[in-house]
């Protein structure tokens, strides 16, 4: 694994990114973060953050057709690179080795 | 939807790559919230939104494009400035100075605020101590229908730690705390009147004062255990080991000897707990009383809860355990005061430490007051505005010498954002220039900005980055705020008109009036409270007390309160009598200024209250005290000691119409009617101008004499004062020699008025001298722009007498409207700040028209140099080259 580290709101940020796929741009990661994990984020913070994605390489973007719902804007589509699924699958298995750790006493009574 | 000012803002900082999708998000999320939430609300969101943009992450994406461009630049706008600073040497040094002066302030300023907050922040468990205070139910607010009818403070009764230490689980340590005690201590032949601290072994467990020496656990364990700090123990022990040692103590009429067990350090300045010297409360022989008085609210009580307590649940604990002890006083307190049902009479309530230096509403000797942070705030940031408009102005109105300049960059390709760069990196050099003189000002200021607000911060290694760090960041703002409207306005330059000349020469910047008027606003609000601060402080000082306060010597028997006490001012009288400059001795319980008693008493079912004081029969002629009616006491006549003097205030308070045949009956004697009323003195101010003359009566027989006073007749003071030590010393060797004077004692009460009419008056001076600064480079400019117009003017024949009225009318004109504003701005402040005082002046228009007066002769003088100066020029020279 590489000295690249992801944040939490940027582990967030890019698994709803890979989640949206091509319709991946700031609003709609705004709307899925919070009809699925029930978080408020700002756009602007979800703006940075995509940019950062970008500048670490785990993102790329490129601007998607026009639509009459945004005044003619085009929308800055964002993909999750081979880069960046690596390092979400990485980050979930060292996670997972690390919740294997945790004695499970408490799991007994289920 | 049009491109509105948001987005154009958007467009402004942000990379071009990403504006489109930004803008794209930004307006769909706009087009939900207004189907959502209505077109105003989606508005204001939209307007929320685009500012949050404004982040780093963003803006800083544009540093490739920014940098690259600047960083070849960077050289020649630096080189310009400098230049330009050097060229135009008096605008400089007026914008520097006034700058670097407003730097300074809000420097001071800030460490004033910063010194405010740091109070108390420096105990480890600061998380877990708290201060308990009193909260009373207030019937008079009540009845004037005040929404939290309570009154707080921050003393207790003494039992209340004890009991809260024995029964409450979460207490861990509690202490009782007073600072105000005083003794005399000797060890061998050093003898010092010594103020103390009283405390509970709780103290060292609960506060983070380090110990140096000695036993660092428990250092109170007996009542004869003292600790002290080190400036203490090298005044008594000098060079010695002071462990060990033992001090003698004498106060109110006890003899008793402490063992110093350890040595604490001196609690920094901004700390709410101090003290020189701490010893258990026992050392107080009243202690052993006031300890079983559930009545008695003495003692400022601390304490550190456990960790993890629930403070809500603390509080139902703590109101049980009140109800357990005082129900029953809290009981017979409804029978004889109405207090609605649900209302306690008294509760206690905590408040954490960190909080204690300003809640001002918990009364305590040593609370601050926020507002003090305000209104110092708030004149560094007028002079702030006062030398940023000088900057401002001035650049404007001398652009027309770079309008060429402007011209030529842009001509050669410069952009008008890169121009207005240039301008604003001029005004951000000139800042940091400042900022260097204005650091300088600071360390200068600093001792006598201590003396005013009566702190002693001090710069030191680790405060000093932080002062370069907000040196910096006002600097950079400052710079940036000034530059940027002038930059905009030279950048706008076209450059085709500028360089045809098609220009007069006279250059329009409509902005700079407005400007100029708001700030001689400000300079004239200054100018008005200060002229009315000092005459009320004049006011103050030489009132008419109803007394001669002159040439009166106070000296304490250092004997506390003790029936021996009276005797010590018997003895001295008997010493000094004979000496010719001595007019008069006498003695009393309370000197002016040096504490005050009041009793209350109920009579004829009503609930009164008077001021009393202790004296003998010298104290009426010696202060020359006028009797309404009635004689003064008389040693010879035996009832006189039973017998009091009132105050007319006393004699309307009881609606008394022949008061020498009434008695007071202030002890609520039943046997009898009470003290017999012999005499009515005039109303004199026996406690300060802030507050109404209150009923107060005087007697032979309340407490105890512990002040001497001895009148001297005037000239050669010292000497006096020298004899009299020299009787005193030969009566009581081993107790020193201290005296103040009246007079001194009395305006000692308006010190804080004092300071700061004086920190006001300082400002005043300084916004007037960069306002002046900067008026100064005004006319100077304005009567270059009219040169050609003043020499033609003259040719046809004008007078001197009309060309400087012609130069002069515009700014006696802008005084003149600035004034108007003034008045009632100043107006209102001032009358918030007169109503603290009982006794004040009443603002009448002679003060608006002596402030007026003052302001426009001083911007008269400013402008004239110039307006005479062009004025004498002659013709021929400002001619001769059309």
């Amino acid at each position: 694994m590489s000295k690249e580290f992801l944040g939490e709101f940027e582990e967030l940020v890019l698994t709803m990114a890979g989640i949206l796929q091509d319709e991946a741009y700031g609003n709609a990661i705004v709307n899925e973060i919070k009809t699925r994990v029930g978080r408020d984020v700002n756009l602007s913070a979800v703006h940075v953050t995509l940019y950062r994605l970008e500048d670490k390489g785990f993102v790329k973007s490129k601007m998607g057709g026009a639509t009459n719902v945004r005044g003619g804007r085009r929308k800055r589509i964002f993909t999750v690179t081979n880069a960046g699924l690596a390092m979400l699958r990485a980050m979930k298995e060292s996670r997972m080795d690390l919740w294997k750790l945790i004695p499970q006493l408490k799991m007994i009574g289920m | 939807m049009n491109k509105n000012f948001w987005f154009r803002f958007l467009e402004w900082f942000c990379p071009p790559a990403l504006y489109e999708g930004i803008e794209g998000d930004l307006l769909e999320e706009y087009e939900i919230d207004r189907e959502e939430r209505g077109p105003a609300k989606a508005k204001l969101r939209l307007a929320v939104n685009v500012l949050r943009f404004f982040r780093p992450g963003i803006v800083l994406r544009n540093r490739f494009k920014f940098e690259l461009i600047n960083t070849i630049m960077l050289g020649n706008y630096l080189k310009v400035a400098s230049r330009n600073i050097v060229k135009r040497k008096l605008y400089s040094f007026i914008n520097a100075f006034g700058l670097s002066v407003a730097i300074a302030f809000c420097t001071l300023i800030y460490l004033f605020v910063q010194d405010e907050k740091s109070f108390d922040q420096f105990h480890e468990n600061k998380d877990r101590i708290y201060r308990l205070h009193t909260t009373n139910f207030d019937s008079e607010k009540y009845a004037q229908a005040d929404p939290s009818p309570f009154n707080s403070h921050a003393y207790l009764p003494a039992k209340m730690s004890e009991v809260m230490l024995d029964e409450m689980a979460e207490v861990e340590s509690i202490t009782r705390f007073t600072d105000y005690n005083e003794g005399i201590m000797s060890y061998g032949s050093n003898h010092f009147n010594q103020k103390f601290a009283c405390a509970d072994s709780g103290f060292f467990k609960i506060f983070s004062f380090r110990i140096l020496a000695g036993d660092r656990e428990n250092p109170l364990r007996t009542s004869s255990d003292a600790v002290l700090t080190p400036e203490v123990a090298k005044k008594f022990f000098g060079d010695e080991d002071p462990i060990g040692k033992i001090l003698t103590i004498q106060s109110d009429g006890a003899k008793k000897e402490l063992r110093v067990t350890a040595i604490i350090e001196a609690p920094p300045a901004n700390s709410s707990i101090k003290f020189s010297m701490i010893v258990s409360l026992d050392v107080h022989p009243w202690f052993v009383r006031a300890r079983e008085q559930w009545g008695n609210f003495s003692y400022p009580t601390f304490l550190k809860v456990r960790e993890n307590t629930d403070m809500k649940l603390f509080k139902v604990h703590l109101d049980t355990l009140t109800t357990k002890y005082m129900g029953e006083r809290f009981k017979k307190w409804r029978e004889r005061e109405v207090i609605p049902p649900g209302i306690k009479p008294t509760e206690f309530n905590t408040l954490p430490i960190a909080n204690i230096h300003l809640a001002k509403d918990i009364s305590w000797e040593k609370v601050s007051d926020k507002k003090y942070s305000w209104i110092l705030g708030g004149l560094a940031v007028l002079i702030l505005a006062i030398a940023c408009i000088n900057y401002i102005s001035l650049s404007l109105t001398t652009s027309a010498s770079r309008r060429i300049e402007v011209g030529i960059r842009k001509v050669v390709g410069a952009q008008k954002k890169q121009v207005a760069w240039q301008f604003t990196i001029e005004s951000v050099v000139l800042a940091l220039i400042s900022m260097a003189i204005g650091l300088v000002l600071v360390v200068l200021f600093l001792p006598y900005f201590n003396e005013f607000t009566q702190k002693s911060i001090s710069i030191t290694a680790s405060n000093s980055l932080l002062i370069l760090a907000v040196a910096f960041a006002i600097t950079l703002v400052v710079g940036f705020i000034a530059g940027a409207y002038p930059a905009l306005f030279l950048s706008g330059f076209l450059p085709a008109l500028v360089l045809k000349g098609r220009f007069t020469s006279r250059l329009h910047a409509g902005f700079t009036k407005p400007l100029v008027v708001f700030q001689f606003f400000l300079s004239a609000t200054m100018i008005i409270c200060s002229v009315i601060m000092y005459r009320q402080m004049m006011y103050i000082t030489t009132k008419d007390l109803g007394f001669k306060k002159e040439q009166v010597v106070v000296i304490p028997t250092q004997l506390g309160w003790v029936p021996e006490t009276n005797k010590v001012v018997e003895q001295f009288r008997n010493a000094v009598k004979s000496n010719p400059s001595v007019i008069n001795v006498s003695g009393t319980t309370n000197s002016f200024n040096k504490g005050w008693s009041i009793y209350g008493y109920r009579i004829n079912d009503e609930n009164k209250e008077a001021y009393i004081y202790g004296v003998d029969p010298e104290y009426i002629p010696l202060f020359g005290i006028e009797l309404a009616q009635g004689r003064n006491f008389d040693a010879a006549i035996a009832s006189d000691s039973n017998a009091v003097i009132v105050n007319e205030a006393l004699v309307k308070d009881m609606k008394w119409t022949d008061p020498l045949n009434e008695h007071l009956n202030w002890e609520e004697d039943t046997t009898s009617l009470g003290s017999k009323v012999i005499g009515v003195m005039k109303d004199y101010h026996f406690m300060s101008l802030e507050r109404a003359i209150a009923p107060m009566f005087i007697s032979l027989k309340i407490g105890y004499l512990t002040t001497i006073l001895v009148k001297i007749t005037p000239d050669q003071v010292p000497e006096k004062v020298e004899q009299l030590r020299k009787a005193w010393v030969s009566l009581y060797p081993d107790k020193p020699f201290e005296y103040t004077f009246v007079d001194e004692d009395v305006a000692k009460q308006y010190d804080m008025y004092r300071r700061w009419s004086k920190i006001m008056g300082l400002s005043t001076i300084f916004a007037i001298l960069i306002a002046c600064l900067g008026l100064f480079g005004l006319a100077g400019i304005n009567a270059i722009n009219r040169t050609k117009e003043i020499g033609i003017r003259k040719v046809m024949g004008a007078p001197l007498s009309s060309i400087f009225l012609l130069l002069n009318r515009q700014f006696i004109f802008f005084a003149l409207i600035a004034f108007v504003l003034a008045i009632p701005a100043s107006w209102y402040a001032m009358s918030k700040w007169l109503s603290s005082f009982q006794f004040a002046i009443t603002i009448g228009w002679q003060l608006f028209a002596f402030s007026l007066l003052a302001g426009l002769t001083i911007a008269l003088l400013t402008v004239s140099y110039h307006a005479i100066k062009a004025a004498l020029i002659n013709p021929a020279e400002t001619l001769k080259h059309e």
